[in-house]
């Protein structure tokens, strides 16, 4: 073999071996990188269909709350006190009357807190400690558990939709411990602070074990997918015979 | 006896070696248009078998058949690229691409000796088969395809083909050009032999089913 046939061999498998090897380095990059674009956009519409559902899930809910309030307030609040009016006619016949009208009465008030708290739009004029405060009393008033809530550093506003699903994710808490839990105590504390609010809400009833089916159901699915959807975090603890409790931390600065 | 004889059935055993691949893993691709590289894969098996024992038991020239078999294996590539590419426009130039190949290879077997290798054919139908691979390539990255793309069938033989012919078109230019032994120039054909079937092998052992309906 002469010098000139190994130049031209060489020179020539060179260029063929380097021509393929940047053709299949060139293949690999594009289609990769066309990969991870397509990855990237699938989970940005999977992240935006979610969101889209939970949106869809809390409208559904508030639009019911809604039409149950304006049915308790202007549909069974208005018979409620027309009943009144009729005993109040006759209270001065029967002395028993006069305990009915006030009971009555009683109903009347708890009646209108009640369609207040769960009206949306009526929650858009309050906030959060004011709404949270109403809660509480109507436990104290149904002498149903001893409610109390405590607010350190000073209140600020959080917006109409974060306010209002925070509201509901602690609702969801108290109808839990109202209905589950046979507590006799539930404490709030909402804790403001230059860069977030930490809520904190604990009962001291039966409590449950995490890893139990029953309880980590669509509840507190719930209450996590509305705590995702206004950027906040849920913490849900829970021992038996220890109470429950609920950490929700809502940073204002992102 | 020249070493670049047992280099020729090297080639040989390759394709054997590829069409065995295809008929183990033929239940994978079926029901697609790769099927027909199931055929075509065996055809050039026998082929080059038979090319081979005519050339160097009986020692005639053979260069005919594979000028025949350019014109049938090139118009294959075609077919076949005409039927998985959707674009109307992509099919559309394959369908030219197919016109101006059979004209190059007719026109080369009426004005040039039968006898010798048609390296123009070659070089025309290699061109022409890139720019599909490239088409391939293209409408391979617009779909959903790309997330799975070592399970797709096409997408090797696309690579192999691409790979194959970027070698042997300079290969086949140059070849009057350059002072090869005949050895250097069959181990180079050997080597891009192996990378495209290297390819085909690949892709019949990786792909699924699932990714192989068109």
């Amino acid at each position: 073999m002469d010098q000139g046939e190994v130049q031209s061999l060489l020179i020539v498998f060179t260029g063929i071996a380097l021509s393929l090897a940047i053709t299949v380095v060139t293949l690999f990059i594009l289609f990769q990188r066309r990969k991870n674009r397509l990855l990237q956009q699938r989970n940005r519409e999977r992240e935006a269909f979610e969101r889209e559902l939970s949106e869809t899930q809390i409208e559904i809910r508030e639009e019911t709350l809604r039409h149950i309030s304006w049915e308790l307030h202007d549909n069974i609040g208005q018979l409620v006190t027309l009943a009144k009016i009729q005993v109040q006619l006759h209270e001065d016949q029967n002395a028993q009357l006069k305990e009915a009208s006030n009971t009555i009465g009683r109903a009347i008030q708890e009646l209108r807190a009640l369609s207040k708290l769960i009206n949306p739009e009526a929650l858009k004029n309050l906030s959060l400690p004011e709404a949270v405060q109403m809660e509480m009393d109507r436990f104290n008033r149904m002498r149903f558990l001893e409610a109390s809530l405590v607010v350190k550093g000073k209140p600020r506003p959080l917006g109409n939709k974060e306010e209002i699903i925070m509201f509901r994710i602690l609702q969801e808490f108290f109808s839990n411990t109202t209905k589950h839990s046979k507590a006799s105590s539930l404490g709030v504390q909402l804790v403001y602070s230059q860069r977030d609010l930490t809520i904190r809400a604990k009962d001291n009833g039966v409590g449950f074990l995490p890893e139990d089916g029953e309880h980590s159901g669509i509840g507190l699915t719930n209450m996590r997918n509305r705590a995702k959807l206004i950027g906040a975090q849920l913490e849900i603890t829970s021992e038996k015979k220890q109470g429950t409790q609920l950490k929700m931390q809502y940073n204002f600065v992102d | 006896m020249p070493i670049y004889y047992y280099l020729f059935f090297a080639i040989t055993v390759i394709e054997f070696f590829v069409s065995f691949m295809a008929t183990v893993h033929l239940g994978k691709y079926k029901n697609s248009t790769e099927y027909y590289f199931f055929h075509f894969l065996w055809f050039t098996f026998f082929m080059e078998l038979v090319a081979g024992i005519l050339g160097n038991v009986f020692e005639i020239n053979t260069k005919w058949i594979y000028n025949i078999y350019m014109l049938i294996s090139f118009s294959f590539y075609f077919h076949w690229y005409r039927s998985i590419l959707k674009r109307k426009e992509f099919r559309n130039t394959v369908l030219v691409f197919i016109i101006l190949f059979v004209c190059t290879s007719l026109w080369n077997f009426a004005f040039q000796d039968w006898n010798y290798y048609h390296k123009y054919t070659f070089v025309t139908g290699a061109l022409f088969t890139m720019v599909c691979t490239l088409f391939h390539f293209g409408q391979l990255l617009g779909s959903d395809e790309v997330l799975d793309i070592r399970r797709n069938l096409s997408f090797w033989i696309s690579t192999g083909l691409l790979l194959f012919n970027m070698g042997m078109v300079p290969l086949m230019l140059l070849s009057r050009n350059l002072n090869f032994s005949e050895l250097h120039y069959f181990v180079l054909i050997v080597t891009l032999n192996l990378i495209l079937y290297g390819c085909y092998s690949i892709g019949f052992l990786w792909t699924r089913e699932k990714y192989n309906r068109y």
